[in-house]
C-alpha cells in the first residue's frame, strides 16, 4: 500500500497532494501493516519523512520527535543540548497557536544551526526531517486540531547502525560513552541490561556492532569489542561485580533447559524481575558452547564462572547439572513438577560429519570439532590427559576450526594443517583468528576439499583430498568452488578433525512434547516471542536457530526473559513495537547506505596486546590481554555517536505492546 | 600539502586541523572548549566555526565546520570571517549562555573568566532565550572538600577531566547529569572514597567558576573583624610570587613587601612567614632523614606537599612508612604559633586564629587533618588560596600595586634564610635539606651552596650528591605532578629504582604553580619558569642561605624545642599517616538508576 501523500525522503521531495507525482515515490515495507487495527500515519526518520494520511498534523509529529531529541540530547555539545530544546519548545508554541507563522523563520535557522554545527549523530540528524518540511511544505505547518490532538501518536525509537547490527541490541554509543567519561561501572551496566556475559562477549563476540560501524569509512571501525572487554574487566576481574536476588519476588517457577549463554541470559533477567529459576544443563558447568567450545586461551574459564554461574547463584537460581532432556527429563516433568514456564536452550551441540568415504564412526584418529573441543575442555579443565603428537588435519573455515587448529598446537601436535575448500578471504573465522594461528604455525591449505578417509586397522593414516577452483562470479557477483578433475591426493595425518559445523541434537524433544520442530531438528518458535507450539513453553538460542553466534543467543535469552516475564504475569506475550520497528530498518537497510559527510582527524585504532606466538602457542593461556586505560580513552574518542530517530506516527498509541 | 585560508596560501601537516593550521600562520579563530597546552579539543562548545570549500567545487557548496576537530584537506578554501560565520558563531555563543548562571558577581571568576573573553571576541549582544531547568534547583555545596564544583557554571568543555587524566593521571572526574544539566562529578560522588587528591589542577584549566576553590574569605574577614581575635597570617614561600598576577604586577615579581603592608592596612593583628616553618621542616627532616640514612632504614619521602600524602594515603598506603612524619611548614608553623609564640607573647592560644595563605587548595584538606589539630581546636583555622587572598585584599579597597612595600618586624617567627625561600619551587626542599644534611655532616657549609644538579624543569629527575662523612654519596630524587609521581612510586616499591631521599611536589611545576594560584586563561602554567627564577633570585638575595643559620630558628630550639627531633619537637612538630584505600564494588543498581533518569527525563 504505502500510500504517500506528501514527504521529503533523502533530500527529494514528493508531493501527491493534487495529483500523483511524476517520480517514484519511496516504498518502505514493512510500514502500513505495521499494527494491527492501527493506521500508519506518517514516518520520520534522519533521512526525511514521509506522510500517508491527510489528515496527519505535521507539527505535532515534529513536535514529538524533536520532544524525543531534546531528551535523547547528551548535553555535551552546545547546539544540541540548546537548540533540541529551542526547537521542542518552539514548534509546541505553534502547535498550540501560541505563536504566529513567523516563529518558522526561527525554526529553522536554529534547526540549520542545529544540523549543521552538532557533535553527534542526534544533533546533525534529528533536525533534518523538519529542515526537508520546512523547506518544502511550509504551508502544512498548522496548529494541532483537537481531532489530531486525539488520534495521532508517535513511537519513537532512537538507535544507531552498531546497535541494529547486534543481535542483542546493545547500547553500543552509549557504554562508549560511559568509559569515554570515566564511568567504567556505568558502562558495564549499559551491557548488563541485556545479559551477563559482558566479559565473555568483550573476548569472542564476532562483532557485528563493528562490521556496521561508520568510523570504518574513515581509518577503522571502533575497537568496540575491546571497550566492551575493558569496562567489563574493571569489575570482573577484580571482583568488584556482585549481585543479590531482586527485592521484588514472584512465586512463578521457570525450568531453563541449557546453562549456555541463552540459558544463562534468560535465567538471568528473569532472576532481575524476581521469578524464581531453575537451570538443567547435561554438563558439569555453565557456559555451554561457551565453556566447552571455546578454548581458555580466548576465553579464561574463570571469567566465564563469574558471568554464568556465579552471576545466576548470587540473584538465588540452582543449576541442576548432568540433567539430560530427552534422557530421564522431560517438559511434561517439569510443566507437572510446579514450574509454571519453560525455556529451552539446549544448543546444537552434534559435530557434522564429513559423508565421505570410510568414514565409519568409532575410529581412532577421527572425530568431529565439537568432540575435539569437549576433549580439550577435559583435558585443560579438569586434568583428562590427552595429548597429541605427529600431523593434525582440520577441516573448516570458522571460528571452530581455528579453534581445534589452535588448541591441536597446544597440546603437542607436530604439524597442524587446516583445510578449508574456499579462500582465505571466504573463511568465516575472524580475521585476527586466522592472523593468530598462522603466527602459531598452523599450515594452510585453501582450495581443497575432502573425500575420503585412508583407513587402515580402524585408525585414520591420511586425507584424501581433491584440489578446488574458483568459478567465474554468479549474477550476484559470488564465486563458488568446484573440484579440479584429477587432482585427487592424500595428506598423511594422525588425527583428522571435521570442523565444518554443527547440528541440533536428535531426540531431545520428543513427539509427545507438543513442540514442533522443523526439518533440521530446529524448534520452531514465533519470532517476536519465542514461544514454541506448547504453551508456557519457550525455546531460542542455537536450537531454535541451529549454530550461531554467542550474541544471538545472548540475545534470544534476552527476549525470551521478555516474553516470559509477560506470560506469567499477563498471561500472554506480546510483541514489543521496537521489535517490529527493528524489522522495519533492517528489511529497509535505512542505516546502511550512509557515508560520512565531514572528514574526520585520523586516529588509529587501537591494538590489543598479545603474548608472543613463540610464548603462547604451548599452553592455554589468555592470549590476547585488556587495552590500557589510555588506549581505551583514546579509542572511545573514535567514536562518533550515530544515533538516528525513527518516529513511526499512528491513529492510536502503540507504545506499550503490539498484539 | 597546500591550503588556503582567507586568501592566504599555506601549507599544513597531514591530519592536522583547521585550527592548528590556522593558528601555525597566525590566524585568529575563537576557540572556547579546545585547550591547546593538554591538546584538549572535546569538541562541545561548537565555538570555531570556520566556512570550509572543497577543491572542485568552486564557491558553491560551503561546509560549516568546527575547526579544532576537522582536519585541513589538500586545496581546501577556508574562511574564517564570512558574515554568516561571524553570525554563526554568535548564535553559538547566544546558546553557550542560554543555559549558564551568569550571576557574574556570585562567581569566583567575578567576570574575569574565558567565557565573557569569548562572548566579546564573537560580537555577542543579545541572549534571547534561555534554558535553566536543572541547575536553578541545585542547593550550593556546603561540605568541606577544598575544591567545589557549580554545575550552574559549567560549560560542559571537561577540560577538568583532562588535566586529572592526563596530567596528575588521579582520573577523579566524571561525566553527571544529561542535558542541560550535564556536567562532572567525583568518581563515586563522595570525596573521601574517590582517588581525588584535592591537588586544585581542575580549577587551574577551568574557563569559568564551575571548579573553584571553597571560599572562606569571609571566615578570614569575620576574624579580622573580632576584636577578642588575635589574627595571625602566615603566607607560603610561593605566593610572594603569584599574588603580584592579580594586581596587574609583571608575572614572577616578589611582592612579599606589598603583602605585609596589605596585611598591616587591613589590621591583621600578626603576620608571620611560612618560610620560617619551611626552615624549621629541614632541621626536623633533615635529622629524619639523617637517622634513617644511619639505620639504612630505607628511603624517605618529603611530606610537606598535602596533596602528595593524600595520594599516597589513598593510592599507596604501602609507602606510607617511608613518608617523613615530620609536618609540613603550614602546619609547623600552626602549631609553634599556638604553643611557642603564645607563651613568649603571653597571648591566650584559644583566641588566636591562624589564616594560611596558601598556593594551594590541598592546603585546606591538611589544615582540617585530626591529627594537625589538639582537643578538637585545629591548629590552622582556615586556608585561603592566592586568589581567596586577593579577593580578600579588594574587599579592603586595597591595590597592591599602589602599595609601598614593607618588612616583617616580628622577632619569633618571621625571619626565615633562602633555603626556606625556595621551598616553592620543585626541587627546592631537597635543596634546603642538602645544605643543612651538609653542614651537620661535614660541620662545615657546602661550597657554593646552590647545588645546580637539583635544579631543572622536567619531571622526574635524580642526582647523586656527595654527603662527605660516613655517609658519602646519597641518591635523591625529584618530582613534580603526579603522574611522574605514580611511576616513581611504582619503580620505589618494586625496587626497580633505589634512592635515598624523594621529594614529592602534586602540583606541575611545584607550589608557585599550586592548584591554588591565579588561573592563568588558555594556557597551562605559563609562568613557571619565572616564579621559580624569581625564587632562586631571592635565595641569592637572603642571608642567611641555610635554615640551620637562621637566628630565630636557633632561638626556638634554645628556648624552647632542645633539639631537633627532641621529644617535644616530636611530639608538636610530627604527624602521622594512615592507608584510606578503599575497595569499591561496581554498583550497578546505581547504573542502572542512572540510565532510567537519562531516558525517562
Amino acid at each position: 500500500m504505502n500510500n504517500l501523500i506528501y514527504g521529503v525522503w533523502n533530500d527529494e521531495a514528493y508531493d501527491c497532494r493534487q495529483t500523483a507525482t511524476g517520480k517514484e515515490p519511496p516504498r518502505l515495507r514493512g510500514l502500513d501493516d505495521f499494527a494491527h487495527n492501527n493506521k500508519t500515519r506518517a514516518f520520520v526518520a534522519d533521512r526525511g519523512f514521509l506522510v500517508f494520511e491527510r489528515d496527519t498534523s505535521l507539527i505535532k509529529a515534529f513536535c514529538q520527535y524533536m520532544t524525543q531529541a531534546a531528551k535523547e540530547s547528551c548535553g555535551h555539545c552546545t547546539p544540541c543540548r540548546v537548540g533540541t530544546q529551542c526547537l521542542r519548545d518552539m514548534l509546541w508554541q505553534f502547535a498550540e497557536g501560541k505563536a504566529d507563522t513567523g516563529i518558522l523563520d526561527e525554526i529553522e535557522k536554529m534547526a540549520e544551526q542545529v544540523a549543521n554545527t552538532s557533535l553527534c549523530g542526534i544533533g546533525q540528524s534529528s533536525p533534518r526531517a523538519l529542515l526537508g518540511a520546512l523547506r518544502h511544505f511550509r504551508s502544512e505547518f498548522k496548529p494541532i486540531s483537537p481531532a489530531q490532538a486525539i488520534f495521532q501518536h508517535s513511537f519513537i525509537y532512537t538507535t544507531a547502525p552498531c546497535v541494529e547490527a547486534c543481535p542483542s541490541k546493545v547500547d553500543v554509543p552509549r557504554y562508549i560513552d560511559g568509559v569515554r567519561d570515566g564511568k567504567f561501572d556505568f558502562a558495564l551496566g549499559i551491557v548488563l541490561e541485556n545479559y551477563p556475559m559482558v566479559g565473555t562477549c568483550g573476548r569472542v563476540c564476532v562483532r557485528f556492532c563493528e562490521s556496521a560501524c561508520r568510523r570504518s569509512m574513515a581509518e577503522a571501525p571502533v575497537g568496540i569489542r575491546q571497550i566492551k572487554r575493558f569496562a567489563a574487566d574493571q569489575a570482573i576481574t577484580r571482583d568488584r561485580l556482585h549481585f543479590s536476588p531482586s527485592p521484588v519476588q514472584h512465586d512463578k517457577r521457570v525450568a531453563v533447559i541449557g546453562a549456555g549463554p541463552a540459558g544463562i541470559t534468560c535465567a538471568y533477567r528473569l532472576l532481575l524481575e524476581g521469578f524464581k529459576v531453575d537451570i538443567f544443563d547435561a554438563q558439569q558447568a555453565a557456559g555451554g558452547m561457551a565453556s566447552i567450545g571455546i578454548p581458555s586461551y580466548r576465553l579464561p574459564k574463570d571469567v566465564l564462572k563469574k558471568e554464568t554461574e556465579d552471576v545466576v547463584r548470587e540473584l538465588g537460581g540452582n543449576f541442576y547439572y548432568g540433567k539430560v532432556l530427552g534422557d530421564g527429563l522431560s517438559v511434561d516433568d517439569l510443566l507437572d513438577n510446579g514450574y509454571n514456564a519453560v525455556f529451552l536452550a539446549y544448543g546444537a551441540s552434534q559435530g557434522t560429519r564429513f559423508g565421505i568415504k570410510n568414514e565409519y564412526p568409532d575410529l581412532d584418529g577421527y572425530i568431529t570439532g565439537v568432540d575435539f573441543l569437549l576433549k580439550v575442555y577435559q583435558c585443560v579443565e579438569n586434568a583428562q590427559p590427552y595429548k597429541l603428537s605427529g600431523d593434525v588435519v582440520v577441516v573448516g573455515g570458522g571460528n571452530v576450526a581455528m579453534d581445534c587448529v589452535r588448541s591441536a598446537r597446544r597440546l603437542g601436535a607436530k604439524n597442524v594443517h587446516l583445510v578449508y575448500r574456499r579462500t582465505e578471504e571466504d573463511m568465516p573465522a575472524d580475521h585476527e583468528e586466522i592472523v593468530a594461528a598462522r603466527n602459531e604455525g598452523v599450515i594452510y591449505h585453501f582450495l581443497a576439499a575432502p573425500t575420503g578417509l585412508v583407513v587402515d586397522n580402524n585408525c585414520v593414516k591420511a586425507l584424501e583430498l581433491v584440489k578446488m577452483k574458483q568459478t567465474e562470479r554468479d549474477a550476484k557477483g559470488r564465486r563458488n568452488v568446484e573440484p579440479i578433475e584429477g587432482s585427487l591426493h592424500t595428506m598423511q595425518s594422525d588425527l583428522v578433525i571435521a570442523a565444518i559445523g554443527q547440528q541440533v541434537e536428535r531426540n531431545v524433544v520428543k513427539p509427545g512434547d507438543g513442540i514442533e520442530l522443523d526439518r533440521y531438528n530446529c524448534i520452531i518458535v514465533n519470532p517476536d516471542t519465542l514461544e514454541t507450539t506448547r504453551k508456557g513453553v519457550f525455546a531460542g538460542g542455537d536450537c531454535v536457530l541451529s549454530p550461531q553466534t554467542l550474541v544471538h543467543a545472548l540475545g534470544h535469552g534476552e527476549r525470551a526473559a521478555v516474553s516470559i516475564a509477560d506470560y506469567l504475569l499477563n498471561g500472554k506475550a506480546s510483541v514489543k513495537p521496537e521489535y517490529r520497528l527493528q524489522d522495519v530498518l533492517k528489511k529497509n537497510a535505512l542505516l546502511k547506505d550512509e557515508c560520512l559527510k565531514n572528514s574526520v582527524v585520523s586516529i588509529p585504532r587501537a591494538v590489543s596486546p598479545e603474548i608472543d606466538p613463540e610464548k603462547r602457542s604451548r599452553n592455554f593461556d589468555e592470549v590476547e590481554h585488556d587495552i590500557t586505560k589510555e588506549a581505551a580513552y583514546k579509542e572511545t574518542e573514535r567514536c562518533m555517536r550515530c544515533y538516528r530517530l525513527y518516529s513511526l506516527v499512528t491513529e492510536r498509541e502503540l507504545a506499550g505492546t503490539l498484539a | 600539502m597546500k591550503a588556503t585560508i582567507n586568501q592566504k596560501e599555506i601549507s599544513f601537516e597531514p591530519n592536522q586541523t583547521i585550527l592548528e593550521a590556522a593558528r601555525a600562520n597566525g590566524i585568529f579563530i575563537p576557540t572556547l572548549c579546545e585547550y591547546q597546552s593538554l591538546n584538549h579539543t572535546p569538541g562541545t562548545c561548537r565555538v570555531c566555526l570556520v566556512e570550509v570549500h572543497r577543491p572542485g567545487e568552486g564557491m558553491k557548496n560551503p561546509q560549516y565546520l568546527t575547526s579544532c576537530n576537522t582536519p585541513m584537506t589538500e586545496g581546501s578554501v577556508v574562511l574564517t570571517q564570512t558574515l554568516k560565520i561571524q553570525e554563526m558563531r554568535r548564535f553559538q555563543m547566544e546558546m553557550v549562555m542560554a543555559d549558564h548562571n551568569q550571576d557574574c558577581s556570585t562567581c569566583t571568576r567575578q567576570g574575569k573568566c574565558e567565557l565573557i573573553d569569548v562572548a566579546n571576541a564573537v560580537g555577542l549582544k543579545q541572549v534571547g532565550f534561555h534554558y535553566t531547568q536543572g541547575w536553578e534547583n541545585l542547593k550550593p555545596d556546603t561540605g568541606t572538600k577544598p575544591v567545589v564544583y557549580d554545575q550552574s557554571r559549567c560549560i560542559r568543555c571537561y577540560r577538568c577531566i583532562a588535566v586529572c587524566r592526563k596530567i596528575q593521571d588521579i582520573d577523579a572526574l566524571e561525566t553527571d547529569g544529561w542535558g542541560s544539566t550535564a556536567g562532572v562529578r567525583l568518581k563515586t560522588g563522595v570525596y573521601e572514597s574517590s582517588p581525588c587528591v584535592s591537588c586544585g589542577q581542575c580549577a587551574m584549566v577551568c574557563p569559568t567558576g564551575a571548579m573553584s576553590e571553597r571560599d572562606q574569605v569571609q571566615r578570614a574577614v569575620d576574624y579580622i573583624s573580632d576584636p577578642d581575635i588575635v589574627t595571625v597570617f602566615q603566607t607560603a614561600p610561593a605566593v610572594r610570587v603569584d599574588l603580584g598576577d592579580e594586581f596587574g604586577f609583571l608575572p614572577g615579581s616578589n611582592v612579599e613587601g606589598q603583602i605585609i603592608a596589605a596585611l598591616r592596612q587591613i589590621g591583621v593583628d600578626i603576620i608571620l612567614d611560612t618560610n620560617f616553618g619551611a626552615d624549621l621542616v629541614i632541621m626536623e627532616e633533615g635529622t629524619e632523614v639523617l637517622e634513617r640514612l644511619k639505620t639504612k632504614a630505607g628511603p624517605t619521602f618529603t611530606s610537606c606537599c598535602p596533596g602528595w600524602v593524600t595520594y599516597a594515603e589513598k593510592h599507596f598506603p604501602e609507602i606510607l612508612p617511608m613518608l617523613s612524619t615530620t609536618r609540613s611548614p603550614q602546619g609547623a608553623m600552626g602549631k609553634m604559633t599556638k604553643t611557642y609564640f603564645a607563651e613568649k607573647r603571653k597571648i591566650d592560644p584559644a583566641k588566636i586564629r591562624i589564616v594560611s595563605v596558601m598556593p594551594c587548595t590541598a592546603k585546606k584538606e591538611e589544615a582540617a587533618r585530626l591529627a594537625l589539630s589538639e582537643g578538637g581546636v585545629p591548629d590552622i583555622d582556615i586556608v585561603l588560596t592566592v586568589r581567596e587572598f586577593a579577593r580578600l585584599i579588594r574587599r579592603y579597597g586595597i591595590d597592591l600595586s599602589r602599595l609601598d612595600p614593607s618588612a616583617y618586624d616580628d622577632m619569633l617567627m618571621s625571619e626565615y634564610s633562602g633555603a626556606g625561600a625556595i621551598f616553592g619551587t620543585t626541587g627546592g626542599v631537597m635543596e634546603a635539606a642538602v645544605r643543612t644534611l651538609y653542614y651537620v655532616v661535614n660541620g662545615k657549609e657546602l661550597e657554593g651552596i646552590e647545588v645546580s644538579s637539583l635544579r631543572g624543569f622536567e619531571n622526574v629527575r635524580s642526582a647523586t650528591v656527595d654527603l662527605g662523612g660516613d655517609l658519602g654519596k646519597i641518591r635523591l630524587a625529584i618530582c613534580h605532578g603526579l603522574r611522574g609521581t605514580r611511576k616513581l612510586v611504582e619503580a620505589v616499591l618494586s625496587g626497580a629504582e633505589k634512592f635515598d631521599f624523594i621529594e614529592i611536589m602534586s602540583c606541575p611545576g611545584g607550589c608557585v604553580d599550586g592548584g591554588g594560584t591565579p588561573r592563568p586563561k588558555k594556557t597551562y602554567i605559563p609562568f613557571a619558569k619565572k616564579r621559580q627564577e624569581a625564587l632562586f633570585t631571592l635565595d641569592r638575595q637572603k642571608k642567611p642561605r641555610q635554615s640551620h643559620n637562621n637566628t630565630q630558628i636557633q632561638a626556638l630550639y634554645a628556648d624552647f624545642l632542645g633539639k631537633p627531633n627532641s621529644e617535644k619537637a616530636h611530639h608538636l612538630l610530627h604527624t602521622h599517616y594512615k592507608s584510606r584505600k578503599t575497595h569499591n564494588d561496581a554498583d550497578i543498581p546505581a547504573a542502572w538508576e542512572e540510565l532510567r533518569k537519562q531516558k525517562d527525563r
